[in-house]
């Protein structure tokens, strides 16, 4: 497979932020194998919004597991702006994640020992801040998503909506250009749902590329674009805003693969 | 940099508890290998370091009077030599206390070879005729001090008003009262004065040799080129380094043992709390890898993070050391210990290098998996194992309480943990048995020093008292149980380099009570008695016979038995008095070794019979093996403190292991209607049970080698196995339930908060 000749989902190639290629995740267990993602043809602009659809068990989370390295890919190409990163080492993507992509999970993920401000100047420290501009960036964070009076609070003691808040300014701390977001409105009430959702659109606005995995038709209808996916393929590809975003006969669709 | 050092911070901060434990634990095994370190240099230095200072000779020899010393010089290997000095039996007086010494004579210009190493005040001077030097052990056993008016006595009664003007250590001999008579040094004309007719007068010669290595052969050849007759009796080297170590290095290798024993443990313990931290933690790992540690960061993290508590331990261990070894030691009656000798720096740093590396060592594989740690991680919250076994299902359906079945269940369904946990406690608990074995063993001698062979308290010799006067005095005394005439005469063995002590004690019938540990006390003359050290020294078994110069008279010797025999390094023949008589020997002077009734101190017995006596007896006191105890005892709670703490982190380990694999099943149960109380209970079930286990295991096992191993000492050191004792049935019984009590306490904070927690967040997404 080469990545040259085939042609790429939306965009174009030469802005794309992000490019895979026949991305595909084979899960092997107890002899069984479970095809997760099956060739995916992605592409992610630098400065767009991409909402991620499809049933449960449709392989979107893996999808975004293997964009950020979290996951090894079983084969497909990963390209990061214009540098193909699907084979490098455990170390070399945790390089690349740290000052590159930002992560947002639907079970928030906050160091358990750490404070508020630990979890986000952690994350600006690691990319390489000294302590006093992790601390200022901490403090500009939190300040803008409400929670600088929760600097010292153990995680285990905000809600649910303040810990996805925290994550997020976590997953910000270093101006990362893409930030992957999976279900993060998933255990949410409707007020903390849209306030994420109001923060996420503030980070679009700021010309960082979003990526969402998402059930929620509201969180996706924010997107410039909503990928769905289908057992592991890509069903459909349709910008939202364009006139024919309810039409199954998408143009963006170019390949299903079985 | 920064990252890894802010979650190692936060990491510590929110397990205070456990980190204080590891450095504790470290801390702990520091100053017990360094206590020990210091006990073995100051076994074995105060010898090697006199040796050198004083170039000492390798071989002392008593020559009879007029015999040729200076042929003796001619041996091959002999490169120096000391003396001969004039010297001579007397006793010195100060106030009613008369000590036997060895006056020797020698010149105001100090010797080449054998020389004196004057701790105090001067060396012999012509200016000052009527002063002494005191050798320093003997001058602090009979206290006394520079200055003091002393008076001499010979044989013959003619006496002399001397001044001590110097104390000074040599490497002549050992220690007061180890080593018998003390010596005094003098000018010539003192010594003319208190033996004026110089009948009792021999010569002491000292050779220093090329090689030390061939002490032996060279007392052989002189042994036999000058006769037996001739040379009177022949000391070396190795007796005077044994004698000064002796009893220390058996505390310093037995702390040593218990160190590494210790460090061991420690090893194993901080592995264990370090996986088990790193198995409750992986969900964080994971979210930290999300976030860009790389693995070698994570690996590192967690290694940087033990090697900063190993450091914060070793550097409290060595201040602990440093601020407990000298005042322990310090405070130690004297002879105890002859010098207390810092270890060298060298010693200092291994220890401090070794610990931090093993702990390094020990974090490295729980390092290792936390760095592989997938940072998408499906961390798998249930346990392995589902399913209740036959046995719970039993229980329950018997109508044990569901909460305890529960728990008991939960310890085992993670059996690698378990195991660790099991295993890590468990040696901890065997350690501190044979550690209570020999405090047991030690309170053993200090009750009853009988069964080690010190049935007499003191011996009493006739001082200025015909024998029969002197007999009736002691036998009068109301404090004294039972009377033993003895006598002590030295052997020199003709195809052995040493001198053996052999005792006579006890007339015909009449045997002195030593603990016989194996075969049968001697009844009849020509029977004896051996402890352990010389059956070995002379290939001998019980049963076997032994021909043996006494005084010039070979005399044949059966060997019945084997006795326990803390003194003269454990080298020592035992036999009725009329032996002696029989076989034709003029029979030395007679003491008398006096066993006291039961609750009768050794010391107001001595102050009465003096008094009684009009200070004429001369009595003194057996060595106390009290004097040793009080530190093995001190030494041995310290240790069992540090074993407890690792037990308890491993304790620790155990719970936090075990409460991350519930959490879930805790959450369902409530969910099913358990109480909060009854969680508890399952919880804290589940550690004690562990520890139970354990503590049991560990106990029995300990058990089993306790008695072995101190037999074992006793026997390398010449006392004699059997004198191993086991804990008291008490002790164990604490011991094991502390273990188990502290399990419970160490489970029920956290169970605690489990229990309390809101059953959703535990359910979780």
């Amino acid at each position: 497979m080469t990545g040259q000749a085939r042609p790429i989902a939306g965009g174009q190639a030469g802005t794309a932020l992000l490019r895979t290629i026949g991305l595909t995740k084979v899960f092997r267990g107890d002899g069984v194998s479970v095809r997760a993602v099956r060739g995916v043809d992605l592409s992610v602009s630098k400065g767009e919004f991409v909402a991620v659809m499809g049933p449960s068990g449709s392989g979107k989370s893996t999808l975004l597991h293997m964009i950020g390295g979290l996951e090894p890919a079983t084969s497909g190409e990963i390209w990061l702006d214009g540098q193909r990163v699907d084979g490098l080492s455990q170390a070399r993507w945790a390089v690349l994640r740290r000052h590159h992509i930002g992560f947002v999970f639907q079970v928030f993920n906050l160091v358990s020992n750490m404070t508020v401000a630990d979890n986000v100047e952690l994350s600006a420290l690691l990319g390489g801040a000294t302590r006093r501009q992790a601390r200022a960036r901490r403090e500009e964070l939190l300040g803008e998503l409400g929670l600088a009076g929760k600097a010292n609070a153990a995680p285990a003691r905000l809600s649910g909506g303040e810990q996805q808040r925290v994550a997020l300014a976590r997953a910000l701390a270093n101006h990362p250009g893409l930030l992957i977001a999976d279900e993060p409105t998933g255990n949410l009430d409707g007020s903390n749902t849209a306030d994420v959702l109001r923060l996420l659109g503030r980070v679009h606005e700021q010309g960082q590329s979003v990526l969402l995995v998402t059930h929620d038709a509201r969180a996706a209808s924010m997107a410039d674009r909503v990928l769905n996916l289908f057992d592991g393929m890509v069903a459909d590809d349709a910008p939202v805003r364009a006139p024919a975003r309810s039409s199954m006969a998408a143009s963006g669709v170019l390949r299903l693969r079985g | 940099m920064r990252a890894p050092l802010r979650w190692i911070r936060a990491d510590l901060r929110a397990r205070k508890g456990q980190a204080l434990a590891v450095i504790l634990v470290i801390a702990g095994v520091v100053t017990a290998l360094l206590l020990s370190a210091t006990l073995l240099e100051g076994a074995t230095n105060p010898w090697r370091s006199l040796f050198a200072q004083t170039r000492g000779a390798q071989i002392w020899m008593r020559l009879a009077p007029r015999t040729d010393a200076r042929a003796v010089a001619r041996i091959s290997g002999v490169t120096a030599v000391a003396g001969p000095y004039a010297t001579t039996a007397a006793t010195l007086v100060q106030g009613p206390l008369r000590s036997q010494v060895e006056l020797r004579a020698m010149q105001p210009a100090m010797p080449a070879v054998g020389r004196l190493l004057i701790r105090r005040g001067s060396w012999l001077r012509r200016s000052a005729p009527g002063g002494v030097v005191l050798e320093a052990s003997f001058a602090q056993a009979v206290h006394a001090a520079l200055g003091a008016r002393v008076v001499l006595e010979g044989l013959d009664g003619s006496s002399v008003r001397v001044r001590v003007i110097g104390i000074a250590d040599t490497s002549d001999q050992g220690f007061y009262p180890d080593q018998t008579p003390g010596l005094v040094w003098a000018l010539r004309g003192v010594l003319h004065q208190v033996e004026p007719i110089g009948g009792h007068t021999d010569e002491v010669v000292g050779l220093r040799l090329a090689n030390p290595a061939a002490t032996g052969l060279a007392v052989q050849q002189l042994v036999t080129r000058q006769g037996s007759g001739e040379v009177l009796s022949v000391s070396t080297w190795t007796e005077v380094e044994q004698s000064m170590a002796r009893g220390d290095p058996l505390l310093g290798l037995l702390l040593a043992l218990f160190g590494l024993g210790a460090l061991g443990t420690a090893v194993l313990a901080i592995a264990s709390a370090t996986g088990g931290r790193v198995l409750v933690q992986l969900q964080d790992l994971a979210t930290l890898k999300t976030l860009g540690f790389t693995p070698a960061q994570v690996m590192a993290m967690v290694l940087a993070e033990h090697a900063a508590l190993g450091l914060a331990g070793c550097s409290a261990g060595l201040l602990a050391a440093r601020e407990l070894t000298i005042p322990l030691l310090r405070g130690l009656p004297a002879g105890v210990l002859p010098a207390v000798t810092p270890p060298p720096a060298g010693w200092l740093v291994l220890i401090a290098c070794g610990t931090e590396l093993a702990v390094v060592l020990a974090t490295a594989v729980p390092g290792w998996r936390a760095g592989r740690v997938q940072p998408m991680i499906a961390v798998k919250r249930l346990p392995p194992s589902g399913h209740l076994s036959r046995l719970a299902r039993a229980a329950l359906l018997s109508r044990f309480p569901p909460a305890v079945v529960l728990g008991a269940r939960a310890a085992f369904v993670r059996r690698l943990p378990a195991a660790l946990t099991v295993g890590g406690l468990a040696v901890s608990m065997a350690m501190i048995m044979i550690g209570l074995g020999f405090a047991a063993t030690v309170d053993d001698v200090q009750r009853h020093p009988a069964d080690i062979g010190l049935a007499a308290a003191l011996t009493a010799g006739p001082g200025e008292l015909n024998a029969a006067r002197a007999r009736k005095i002691i036998a009068a005394d109301p404090q004294v149980a039972a009377v033993y005439p003895s006598v002590k005469v030295n052997a020199l063995l003709p195809g052995e380099t040493t001198t053996i002590t052999t005792l006579g004690m006890g007339a015909p019938g009449r045997p002195y009570p030593f603990h016989v540990a194996q075969g049968r006390l001697y009844h009849a003359p020509g029977e004896a008695v051996a402890s352990e050290g010389l059956l070995e020294v002379l290939h001998l078994r019980i049963g076997e016979f032994v021909r043996m110069p006494i005084e010039g008279v070979p005399v044949i010797f059966h060997i019945v038995g084997r006795i326990i025999e803390p003194e003269y390094d454990g080298q020592v023949l035992a036999y009725s008095l009329d032996t002696l008589s029989q076989a034709g020997v003029a029979t030395p002077p007679v003491f008398y070794s006096l066993v006291l009734r039961p609750g009768v101190g050794a010391g107001p017995a001595r102050s009465r019979l003096l008094a009684v006596s009009g200070n004429r007896l001369d009595v003194a006191q057996a060595a106390d093996p009290a004097d040793q105890i009080g530190i093995v005892r001190v030494m041995i709670s310290c240790l069992i403190v540090v074993l407890s703490l690792i037990g308890l982190t491993s304790l620790f380990t155990a719970s936090a292991v075990g409460l991350r694999d519930q959490l879930r099943d805790v959450a369902v149960l409530r969910a099913m209607g358990l109480t909060p109380l009854q969680v508890m209970t399952s919880l804290v079930t589940s550690t004690s049970l562990l520890a139970l286990i354990a503590a049991a295991g560990g106990a029995v096992a300990g058990l089993a080698l306790s008695s072995r191993l101190i037999n074992l000492g006793a026997q390398a050191y010449g006392v004699g196995g059997g004198i191993g004792r086991a804990p008291s049935a008490e002790a164990i019984t604490v011991a094991v339930a502390a273990a188990v009590v502290a399990a419970a306490l160490a489970a029920i904070l956290p169970a605690r908060r489990a229990a309390l927690l809101p059953v959703a967040a535990m359910l979780g997404p």
